[in-house]
């Protein structure tokens, strides 16, 4: 089996503010396809009242930090949520399917953005290992595609889907 | 790559506590997007087999009454506990898939009422035939040193098998490329680890990255991290990582934590595995480095 393995050490340059390193897995309708294939979705947003906010932090011990909640109803009689959480490194967006009896069918991310140091930007940076690639140039944001180092946690995930089963119970069901 | 396979499809999903992201290419999208559910099924399946947390997993089920009675658990469980157990004898215990009580000391596992005696070790553990696993004495085991690599592999195993040939299985950082495309992969800086110490060119090999950036926390006055030294149940307190590269990801994913209780002496262990190692100060800096012998003409090293 042919196998290569090459690593190239970066420079500690000084570092610039912060920019995103950012993927999009999905749009809406992306994802409504892929959770709910060939059925149709009207867009029903949720706007919360006060009590129901504290109603779903007490059912579910997380914060609600929003009071306008995007649902699609879908033509199966399932529901269709975009929902966002924040960690202290990431700020995903993602979708909930969950089917008519309110039990989840499946969780998509759809976006994900982390921050990372400036220096990818660095022209002296890029220099580093242009060239020892195979090919002449090396397109950065859009080649960042895969991050070894240490696992991140989907904990702000679970969190936030807890959060919507609680949704789910206070302001969809019925 | 995209010119000459027609399509990439990457998709993400919360599975394993982190992130994991498969990415497949081929000509026929339907074949593509059939072999990356295939691949998060494989991954959701190993979920359900080795979490800790879910009370149903044959993890939960040993630890409940492998001991004294022993239970039967799913050949993917019997495969990982046996790698388990040959793991720990290889590295003279600095993997251990037995300190699960420590990190539920340290809240990085949740408190179970199960059964444990002092001194237990993975000796303890016997697979027998039919897949059934004894524990000789009570020990509560915890396979998330090791699970993921594993997951990643069957996940790439499922892709392959749906016709896929080309592609990224990546569990938050444990990550396996195969076909003929080379991938880069981004190490974090240990330190700053949104920031970015260097890159890696791979192809058809995994590579896996330890580090406690992300989980060091205080208990009564000291750092702790949920990376133990399975012989005395230190733990690491810097901020390094250790990358590891290998055929398999699982392997990858277990000599990880052995270079980082073993540092060089750990050298053997991947020669054996035909492993390469790399560690990370703090700054991103490598201070020591591992070549394996390699039995292919392409460049296989940290250069």
């Amino acid at each position: 089996m042919k196998a290569e393995f090459v690593f190239v050490a970066l420079p500690i340059s000084a570092l610039v503010a912060p920019s995103a390193f950012a993927v999009r897995y999905f749009t809406v309708e992306q994802a409504q396809q892929a959770i709910f294939p060939g059925k149709s979705f009207t867009a029903m947003p949720v706007k919360l009242t006060g009590s129901q906010r504290k109603a779903i932090q007490q059912a579910s011990g997380v914060r609600v930090l929003h009071d306008e909640q995007q649902v699609w109803r879908v033509s199966s009689g399932g529901w269709f949520i975009v929902d966002e959480v924040v960690g202290k490194h990431e700020f995903i967006t993602y979708a909930a399917g969950l089917d008519g009896d309110g039990s989840v069918r499946q969780i998509e991310i759809m976006d994900y953005r982390e921050t990372y140091g400036g220096q990818i930007r660095d022209q002296k940076w890029r220099a580093q290992f242009v060239g020892k690639t195979s090919k002449s140039t090396l397109k950065l944001d859009s080649d960042i595609k895969n991050i070894s180092g240490a696992t991140l946690s989907c904990r702000h995930i679970t969190d936030g889907v807890k959060r919507l089963l609680a949704f789910y119970e206070i302001a969809l069901k019925h | 790559m995209k010119s000459r396979s027609n399509i990439e499809i990457r998709r993400c999903r919360p599975l394993l506590g982190t992130f994991v992201e498969i990415t497949a290419c081929g000509r026929d999208e339907r074949l593509v997007g059939r072999g990356i559910e295939a691949g998060f099924d494989a991954i959701a399946q190993v979920n359900r087999l080795m979490s800790f947390h879910d009370p149903e997993s044959d993890v939960s089920r040993m630890n409940r009454d492998a001991f004294p009675k022993g239970v039967s658990v799913h050949p993917w469980t019997w495969q990982v506990m046996k790698a388990a157990r040959r793991f720990a004898e290889e590295s003279h215990r600095a993997f251990d898939i037995t300190v699960a009580p420590l990190l539920t000391k340290w809240n990085y596992l949740p408190e179970r009422c199960y059964r444990f005696s002092p001194g237990s070790t993975s000796r303890d553990i016997f697979l027998r035939s039919n897949y059934e696993v004894f524990f000789r004495r009570a020990l509560i085991v915890d396979l998330g040193g090791i699970a993921k690599g594993f997951a990643v592999d069957r996940a790439v195993e499922a892709l392959k098998n749906n016709g896929v040939k080309t592609g990224v299985v990546n569990a938050g950082g444990d990550l396996r490329a195969f076909g003929p495309a080379s991938r880069f992969v981004y190490l974090r800086r240990p330190a700053n680890p949104t920031s970015f110490a260097g890159v890696v060119r791979l192809r058809e090999r995994a590579v896996a990255t330890s580090g406690i950036y992300f989980e060091r926390r205080k208990h009564d006055g000291h750092y702790v991290s949920p990376l133990l030294d399975g012989r005395r149940g230190q733990t690491a307190r810097e901020l390094i990582s250790v990358s590891v590269a290998a055929a398999e990801c699982m392997v990858a994913d277990v000599l990880t934590k052995v270079v980082f209780a073993l540092r060089a002496k750990a050298a053997g262990l991947l020669a054996q595995y035909r492993a390469d190692a790399l560690l990370l100060e703090r700054d991103g800096t490598p201070s020591w480095r591992f070549h394996s012998p390699c039995d292919t003409g392409d460049r296989t090293r940290f250069d």
